[in-house]
């Protein structure tokens, strides 16, 4: 029974969508009770598996047989990885999965899709149980598209609103841009490994250290590609500040804790490979540490509560790819573990939030909600004070030192940026807080904004244990997070750097903001989000003037003209010839019988 | 003295005639009956083969014993062949094979 | 229970079922085929407690006639479905052949017993044919058999075409069987045996004139041939699939095939394990292969008619059959990145059933209740019955070989296994064959979902719940051999 644990906590979430979907459909509150009972039961389950070892043996299921054999050819089989690594990982996604399924319960109580929600859901816990437990390349990918589908399904909940749709759209595109890459990715990784099973690609790339350096740079980068668009990195960002157009606790289920994390999730799970090509590591470092810079320089002029924490989001992330990309695998699992906890429970928050003031996002037209809404504002500062990194009492402080620290050792420019960017942190978050929570109530919704029901609230509550705790060697050693060895010990100097950004941001921030109606910066350039949407447009527009006309002339004269219709042509003509073979009279085809015989039997005896 | 080879001839003889009353012939019942001819040629060294496969003095009845079951299958589909043939001739009045044409290309 | 109680039963049921029509007064004669069906279904759950050779232990001549290996078993539940789903067919077929058997007496079921009740007795010889290891046995399966296709193919008596159908398929079904019958004849003669693994032992020692075993094997090659639409032998295909009874014309289409290509892999084992001859073999395998794919495919291409079309594509995935076929490793021996022919040969034809049964029984339901055909019949079915148009399209997807389907992953291994034996040939000749079937597959597709129907008004067809069940199962079936097609291999 305990062997079979890993797929039953697979398995449930895929049963329960399944029956939400064919059978529970038309009772939504059974639907969403059927959901929740599965997050918690997989919630459960997962505690349970933390207490596997490491050579725990789980059945493996063979799956497609293309040639060869499961150690070297075209051998698929469905299989669970069991290590720390996903022990940790299940915890995260099956803690902040249940507590959003909780929280969606009140959220969500009155949306009449509320059955296709908690499906969507479930399908999501699936899909994201299954890149997390996956001990290979090919299964990673199937869950990989499965996420980009539930995620899809998720952000466009509302479609009947055209930027709900629009905006599922473009996550699923954008995702698919990075997946082409990814799948690339995996097929050379293959190639040059012979297997796709993480254990003998580990195995092997440690027993051959020199193979293919050019073509395994490429090779990773291509892997990487799968992140960037997962895990929004520069340039495949755009989607995620769209995908806040999705139900708050989805945002914070997918796009903050889980899904987003999936990238940084799997090149954690191929560090191995990252290591073996120099190369690729520094890509993936500079691309994350600008990712960080870019994404925090666009959150301090939003003016929407989710798109300030989306664009804080995609900062984040980059961090965790940054401390990938230097080696630091543990330290970016370890921000990636604290960061799930605090920036969920911001998520939740800012939810919390938006119900109170009836589906009011704009920060400027809310303010005062201290008084009203007194756990919200607690939570959400407790949160706010994690991801500014608030010295030795918040869980943020000891995984942004661990990645500080890893910048500090292997590249100063890349330090630079991660404190600047720490800086811009505590400079967005703070005038978040401000704006929201102090000063008066600027529209008659936050005027008569009231706490939210317990079933959203406790959720909050029960999240911000972790965004304070969860930094401490007690608690994320029980739980089998991934953390360096030697956190929060690196030198004074990344201490006193942090500390002086923090106050040196929320100085400024406190300063600017306190007490006012209306932003006093009027930064057009990082309002607009450095115009990429707008060029991404004018590039799509060039494509779609200029190059799709070259495309259409190139495919119907050369593809269509040339490579198509004229074999088209001949097959069809030798078609019709032979047809006529088909003559209808019974004598004809005797003779052609005849001919067959003599001709076979030739054959068979003078032609060889 | 007659050997394998004389048998062999004849029935590969017989095996032609059959072969090529059926490409020739347009009359179905006798093209039915040349089918015939050729399992009969199948039947004929069949038996040579048992007659001259001799183990102990004896010949291999496995031989005979499959001459028996073509006979039977023969008749069998005589029966199956001539009860089709008849329910074309009663609804189009003919039996030339080359006025069947109705399907073709 | 031994392996052949599953004929008996079979046998005893198709006995059991001329009897309950006689004396039993059924109101409507349908009963009668879900009645056959409901006892096929039942051997197809009996099939699988037969005991396997080793629990068995049998010995002596009985287990040189008559194989009870997996493979038997695996032909024989394909035999067994393929009557189950055939029978259902017939169900729904019974308004045209009333239409062509007994038109003055609107009425009668005249006739209609029998069109249920044959097929049992030709699942019983098809099954037979799955373990006939002797060449004395595989002929007289072989004849039962297609004796019992003769009667099926021209059961619609007052129908040119399907009489036409008929007598085409006698006349060359029995020159067909003279090739056989010879081939056997000197087969027997040249190594004095008939039980196929005596005749591998004589043709491993070489002691056999080299002519006469390729003449033999010719011969045989010719009868097989025809059984399986290989050119050139295939050329009754079109006439007799496009005259018989639909459900006769699926039966045909996949029972008489698989059970030809079991026999086929019995029979060519021994020359292909023999190295006197097995480079002859080969070669002459890879010719029939590589004609057949051109012959199949090329010829699909301008059809209209979408009986007519699928018998093309048999011919089609019959080259492609071979195609695996000729990939035999001379010797038999089997590379650890390479998949046995039998294997490939068998998962190919389990997902053709699949794919082919889901065709023709929407085609079934298309012929009885909007009356044509042709392709043009097709027109508009998504508007009008999108369920049936969305089977037919996952069908059709199967055929071409798109990727998540079974259809794909047999098509597959047998690329797999031509590439492993370096028949580059055969692969091109394959590639161009499955191209052009995209074309000609899709060109059902575009008619029923890019086309206005012929009739706007018409109704929608109608689909009784056995075979709506057996369409959903299918479809299933499709999709998941098409994930994960471990099950199925043998």
């Amino acid at each position: 029974m305990m062997e079979q644990l890993p797929w039953l906590i697979l398995l449930l979430p895929l049963v329960s969508a399944a029956t939400i979907l064919f059978v529970a459909r038309r009772v939504p509150n059974i639907s969403a009770l059927l959901s929740t009972g599965s997050a918690l039961v997989t919630f459960v389950m997962s505690i349970l598996f933390l207490g596997f070892g490491d050579d725990a043996v789980v059945p493996a299921y063979p799956w497609l047989w293309l040639g060869g054999t499961l150690e070297k050819g075209l051998v698929l089989e469905i299989g669970l990885q069991i290590d720390q690594l996903s022990r940790g990982m299940m915890f995260v996604v099956t803690t902040v999965g249940f507590l959003v399924h909780v929280f969606s319960l009140g959220y969500m109580r009155t949306d009449d899709g509320k059955a296709r929600y908690f499906a969507g859901l479930s399908l999501f816990m699936f899909s994201m149980t299954g890149i997390v437990l996956a001990n290979n390349f090919a299964m990673m990918f199937v869950f990989w598209e499965l996420v980009g589908l539930s995620s899809y399904l998720l952000i466009g909940h509302w479609f009947q609103k055209d930027s709900a749709a629009d905006a599922a759209k473009k996550a699923f595109i954008t995702n698919r841009v990075g997946d082409f890459g990814f799948l690339i990715g995996i097929l050379l990784v293959w190639a040059i490994s012979q297997t796709v099973n993480f254990d003998r690609m580990e195995t092997f790339f440690a027993g051959n250290p020199e193979v293919g350096s050019g073509l395994l740079a490429f090779a990773v980068i291509c892997v990487f590609c799968g992140a960037v668009g997962k895990s929004a990195q520069l340039p495949l960002h755009v989607w995620l500040p769209d995908a806040m157009e999705g139900p708050t606790p989805v945002s914070a289920l997918i796009h903050a804790a889980t899904m987003v994390a999936a990238g940084v999730y799997m090149l954690a799970r191929v560090a191995f490979l990252v290591e073996a090509s120099e190369l690729a590591a520094h890509v993936i470092a500079w691309v994350g540490g600008i990712t960080a810079l870019v994404a925090a320089l666009m959150a301090l002029q939003q003016d929407d509560i989710k798109r300030v924490l989306a664009y804080s989001t995609l900062s984040q992330l980059g961090y965790m790819v940054m401390a990938v990309g230097l080696l630091a695998a543990e330290a970016a699992m370890f921000h990636l573990f604290t960061h799930a906890f605090f920036k969920a429970l911001l998520f939740l928050g800012s939810g919390s939030v938006i119900y109170a003031c009836h589906h009011e996002q704009d920060i400027w037209k809310m303010g005062g909600l201290r008084k009203k809404m007194p756990l919200t504002f607690i939570t959400f500062s407790i949160a706010t004070l994690s991801l500014m990194a608030l010295p030795w009492v918040t869980a943020g402080f000891y995984s942004k030192e661990a990645i500080l620290a890893a910048a500090w050792h292997e590249s100063a420019p890349l330090f630079v940026i991660a404190g600047f960017t720490a800086m811009l942190t505590a400079f967005y978050m703070t005038r978040l807080v401000l704006v929201t929570f102090f000063g008066k109530a600027r529209t008659e919704h936050a005027a008569h904004a009231k706490e939210s029901p317990p079933v959203m609230t406790l959720p909050l509550i029960l999240l911000a244990i972790p965004s304070v705790i969860a930094g401490l060697p007690f608690f994320y050693e029980r739980v089998q997070a991934t953390a360096p060895e030697h956190h929060g010990e690196g030198s004074m100097l990344v201490l006193a750097a942090s500390v002086i950004t923090l106050i040196a941001g929320a100085g400024i921030s406190f300063w600017l903001y306190k007490g006012a109606s209306e932003d006093p910066l009027r930064i057009k350039l990082l309002a607009r989000k450095f115009y990429i949407d707008e060029i991404y447009q004018g590039i799509i527009r060039v494509f779609q003037d200029g190059v799709a006309t070259l495309l259409s002339i190139f495919d119907r004269y050369i593809i269509d003209g040339l490579i198509a219709q004229l074999p088209a042509y001949a097959t069809a003509s030798i078609g019709s010839i032979l047809r006529r073979l088909q003559v209808g009279n019974l004598q004809g085809y005797a003779f052609l019988f005849a001919l067959g015989v003599i001709l076979l039997i030739w054959i068979t005896l003078f032609n060889t | 003295m007659l050997t394998l080879g004389h048998y062999l001839i004849a029935s590969g003889l017989l095996f032609s005639v059959g072969f090529i009353g059926v490409l020739l012939r347009r009359n179905v019942i006798i093209i039915f009956m040349c089918l015939e001819l050729m399992l009969s040629a199948a039947n004929l060294s069949l038996v040579a083969f048992s007659r001259y496969n001799q183990t102990a003095g004896l010949p291999d009845y496995n031989g005979d014993v499959l001459v028996f079951f073509i006979i039977t299958v023969a008749a069998a589909e005589v029966a199956v062949g001539l009860a089709i043939i008849v329910a074309l001739f009663r609804s189009r009045q003919i039996t030339d094979v080359t006025a069947m044409n109705s399907m073709k290309n | 229970m031994p392996a052949y109680y599953l004929e008996v039963i079979v046998v005893v049921l198709g006995l059991t079922l001329l009897l309950v029509e006689a004396f039993v007064p059924l109101g409507d004669r349908r009963s009668l085929a879900w009645l056959a069906a409901l006892g096929i279904g039942v051997v197809l759950c009996l099939s699988f407690l037969v005991s396997t050779p080793e629990q068995a232990e049998e010995t002596g001549r009985f287990s040189a006639l008559y194989a009870t290996d997996g493979l038997a078993l695996f032909y024989k539940r394909i035999a067994l479905l393929t009557t189950l789903l055939v029978l259902l067919m017939s169900a729904d077929y019974r308004k045209i052949l009333h239409q062509y058997t007994d038109p003055e007496r609107p009425q009668s079921q005249a006739g209609l017993g029998e069109f249920f009740t044959l097929p049992v007795f030709a699942c019983a010889g098809l099954m037979w044919m799955a373990s006939a290891t002797d060449l004395i046995s595989i002929f007289v399966s072989l004849e039962a058999v297609t004796m019992t296709f003769y009667v099926l193919v021209a059961f619609m008596r007052r129908n040119v075409g399907s009489l036409e159908a008929g007598v085409k398929y006698l006349i060359l079904g029995a020159l067909s069987t003279g090739f056989l019958v010879y081939g056997i004849t000197w087969l027997y003669g040249i190594t004095g045996q008939t039980e196929l693994s005596a005749i591998s032992e004589v043709l491993k020692e070489g002691a056999v004139s080299k002519t006469a075993a390729l003449f033999a094997f010719a011969l045989i090659l010719v009868a097989l041939g025809f059984k399986v639409g290989a050119v050139p032998f295939q050329f009754w295909i079109p006439d007799v699939y496009q005259g018989a009874p639909t459900p006769i014309t699926a039966f045909l289409s996949v029972g008489s095939k698989a059970a030809g290509f079991v026999v086929l892999l019995r029979v060519s084992e021994p020359f292909i394990a023999s190295e006197l001859i097995s480079s002859n073999v080969i070669t002459i395998l890879t010719v029939v292969a590589g004609a057949t794919l051109v012959y199949g495919n090329l010829a699909a291409i301008p059809q209209n008619n979408f009986k007519r079309l699928l018998a093309f594509s048999s011919i089609s995935h019959a080259g492609f059959l071979l195609m695996a076929l000729a990939s035999t490793p001379a010797g038999g021996a089997i590379s650890q990145f390479s998949i046995s022919p039998v294997s490939a040969i068998s998962f190919y034809l389990a997902a053709y059933l699949f794919m082919t049964l889901l065709a023709f029984l929407v085609m079934t339901l298309v012929r009885t209740q909007r009356g044509g055909e042709s392709i043009d019949s097709f027109r508009g079915l998504a508007k009008t019955s999108p369920f049936l148009a969305l089977t037919l399209l996952i069908a059709m997807m199967s055929l071409a070989g798109v990727p998540l389907t079974a259809g794909f992953i047999g098509k597959f291994y047998v690329f797999l296994l031509a590439v492993n034996q370096h028949h580059y040939w055969l692969v091109a000749l394959g590639v161009v064959g499955a191209a052009a079937g995209f074309y000609y597959y899709l060109k059902v597709v575009r008619a029923m979902y890019w086309e206005a129907p012929e009739d706007t008004s018409a109704p929608a067809i109608e689909v009784s719940m056995p075979t709506k069940i057996a369409l959903i199962l299918l479809i299933v079936a499709v999709f998941i051999f098409g994930l994960d097609p471990a099950p199925l291999m043998l």
